[in-house]
């Protein structure tokens, strides 16, 4: 086997992960011209946008999952393209979109799959191998639901064994790609709150959503994006004025967040005290 | 869940031993059980029994576990690796090169026939190697419709070499239908030394693939967030693949079914798709069922020994068909 070389040292007193400027250009069409970015530990940090800002794209060269044209990505002070893959497979776990359910795999299996990150090549499943599998399945409330078949979950309950595997790196850090979108009411907010007992317990989570209400529930900080760029950033309630949903998703809205509880009241069709367009 | 998987692994194994053992004993001379278990631990007399088991039927079951376990194995990653269940060396073109290769030299040089395993072999290699470079460059490179479409494309190319040869000189087709049918041969160990390294490399390759396929089987975005390229793991368990199948026809001919339905026999039987069990087991499964068709074909006319490849067709579509029942 050969020895990994490590020539960087993590920087404790730096952010779990910062981006600058970071611009990706996918077969000579730039998808993002210069995003930017900080997370800390502790913290639930949503990115939302329309469809097509970007936002998918970001995550992906954050986690390295796509190459930056250009730009700065440092993981606890370590440049992004310094870090091989099983390096990066500890600092940040990546919750897909769309889950892929395989035929003929259990929950255990995927989870054990999951953890298989922390191994070497050939290597077996050592004792705390296996408590941060039972740990994951613990704390992604999918204890019990270990032999069960991928294929015979619910959505919301794939979605949680798509976090149990996240878990199972060990990773400081989950980015999560819209892990609501397919989702009903129910579920949608079992996995908020699963989201938030993981920040409580000291991750940093990256949430990639598109509904707004439920990212002024749930995120500590939000960044804006629109046509390829970051364009704000702080509180939710600060930042998504109707001024900034006006301009940025044409729609006349207004968010109100009240004892934990957030809506959006929407203009939905012509007519209404500003009249159309 | 375990104790199924187990029962199918040991029922395997079991299945091997019975065939290892039948495959030794029958043929166009019977010799008892006990004589060949004397004669393996090296306590039978010298006489034409011990020669029978010694030079001519261990070769050739040795031959048989190899290029079954061979096959076994490939298509298991392929299928892992492809995430299709169609997928077996035909799709990465392996069965068209090598057979194209084999035919070339029983057609155009049968005075040097003893070429066979290396022409089937290389171009087995070949083909694969065409279409890894056609379906793992460009912008869609790696993808698993562009490497199974680049497949079809060279395995239909090496096809109608082979269809060409055989029309340009009937007369010698049918020297060439045992290796297109597949089939074992009693040559001793003379193949086996040519093409060892090809079956140790791939192997060892497949050994190292089981891990990356498991990733793969929860999608790609997974495999790349536990710090895999799939794109890489797909290369490299088709180059094993490509491998173990080139040298598998070098051995045997033709035997792609093999690679297709034991993985499926496996998975079916096993109730999981996880490769740490797949790969493995589809070795033994794929070494028990050619053992045992190797045996059937020489007992059912002896002294006159068949091509093995029906036979396999016998023996695994229905045992394929009743598993197919419950799953469907």
């Amino acid at each position: 086997m050969m020895p990994v070389r490590r020539d960087f040292v993590f920087d404790p007193d730096a952010p779990l992960l910062e981006a600058r400027d970071v611009k990706v250009t996918i077969g000579g069409t730039e998808i993002l011209s210069g995003a930017d970015l900080t997370l800390e530990a502790g913290e639930l940090l949503a990115i939302i946008g329309p469809n097509g800002a970007g936002k998918s794209t970001f995550a992906r060269a954050l986690c390295g999952l796509r190459r930056p044209t250009s730009g700065m990505v440092r993981w606890s002070g370590v440049k992004l393209s310094r870090l091989k893959g099983r390096d990066l497979a500890r600092l940040r776990a990546f919750v897909p979109q769309r889950a892929q359910v395989p035929n003929g795999v259990t929950v255990a299996d995927a989870v054990r799959i999951g953890r298989s990150a922390h191994l070497k090549p050939l290597q077996g499943f050592s004792a705390e191998d296996h408590e941060a599998i039972e740990s994951s399945l613990v704390r992604a409330r999918m204890k019990g639901f270990e032999d069960r078949l991928l294929s015979t979950l619910s959505g919301g309950e794939m979605q949680r064994v798509q976090v149990a595997v996240g878990l199972a790196q060990g990773a400081p850090v989950l980015v999560a790609d819209e892990p609501t979108a397919q989702l009903d009411l129910g579920a949608t907010a079992a996995v908020s709150k699963l989201l938030r007992r993981l920040v409580a317990d000291g991750l940093g989570v990256l949430l990639i959503v598109h509904d707004l209400a439920l990212a002024a529930a749930v995120a500590d900080r939000i960044v804006v994006m629109s046509e390829g760029r970051t364009i704000a950033t702080g509180d939710p309630l600060d930042v998504l004025t109707s001024q900034l949903i006006s301009d940025v998703w044409g729609v006349e809205a207004e968010l109100v967040r009240h004892q934990g509880r957030s809506g959006l009241h929407v203009e939905w069709l012509e007519g209404g005290p500003t009249g159309g367009n | 869940m375990s104790i199924r998987r187990s029962a199918v692994g040991f029922t395997l194994l079991a299945a091997l031993a019975v065939s290892i053992v039948a495959s030794l004993a029958y043929g166009a001379v019977d010799i008892p059980f006990g004589s060949v278990i004397d004669i393996l631990l090296g306590k039978g007399a010298s006489g034409p029994d011990t020669q029978i088991v010694e030079t001519l039927r261990l070769p050739r079951t040795v031959e048989a576990i190899i290029v079954g376990a061979a096959l076994g194995v490939a298509g298991a990653l392929l299928q892992g690796a492809l995430a299709n269940p169609l997928a077996s060396p035909d799709v990465i073109g392996v069965t068209g090169g090598a057979g194209f290769g084999a035919v070339l030299i029983i057609i155009l040089y049968p005075d040097s026939i003893a070429l066979l395993p290396v022409g089937a072999l290389v171009f087995g290699l070949i083909a694969a190697g065409m279409v890894f470079v056609i379906g793992f460059t460009g912008p869609t490179g790696g993808g698993i419709g562009r490497v199974i479409l680049a497949g079809i494309a060279i395995a239909s190319l090496f096809a109608a070499g082979t269809a060409a040869l055989m029309a340009a000189y009937p007369d010698r087709v049918p020297s060439a239908i045992f290796f297109l049918v597949g089939g074992l041969t009693s040559t001793g160990w003379e193949t086996l030394k040519q093409v060892w390294p090809y079956f140790t490399f791939g192997f060892v390759l497949a050994i190292f693939m089981i891990r990356p396929l498991d990733r793969l089987l929860l999608g790609d975005d997974v495999a790349s967030s536990l710090g895999s390229k799939p794109r890489t793991i797909r290369l490299l368990a088709s180059l094993a693949a490509a491998v173990l199948a080139s040298a598998a026809a070098a051995v045997a001919g033709l035997l792609a079914f093999l690679g297709l339905v034991v993985p499926h026999v496996v998975r079916l039987a096993g109730g999981t798709n996880n490769h740490t069990f797949v790969v493995p087991v589809s070795a033994v499964g794929g070494a028990a069922l050619l053992v045992a068709a190797d045996t059937l074909a020489r007992v059912v006319r002896a002294p006159i020994e068949m091509p093995v490849g029906p036979f396999l067709v016998v023996l695994g579509v229905p045992l394929f068909l009743w598993l197919l029942r419950k799953a469907v």
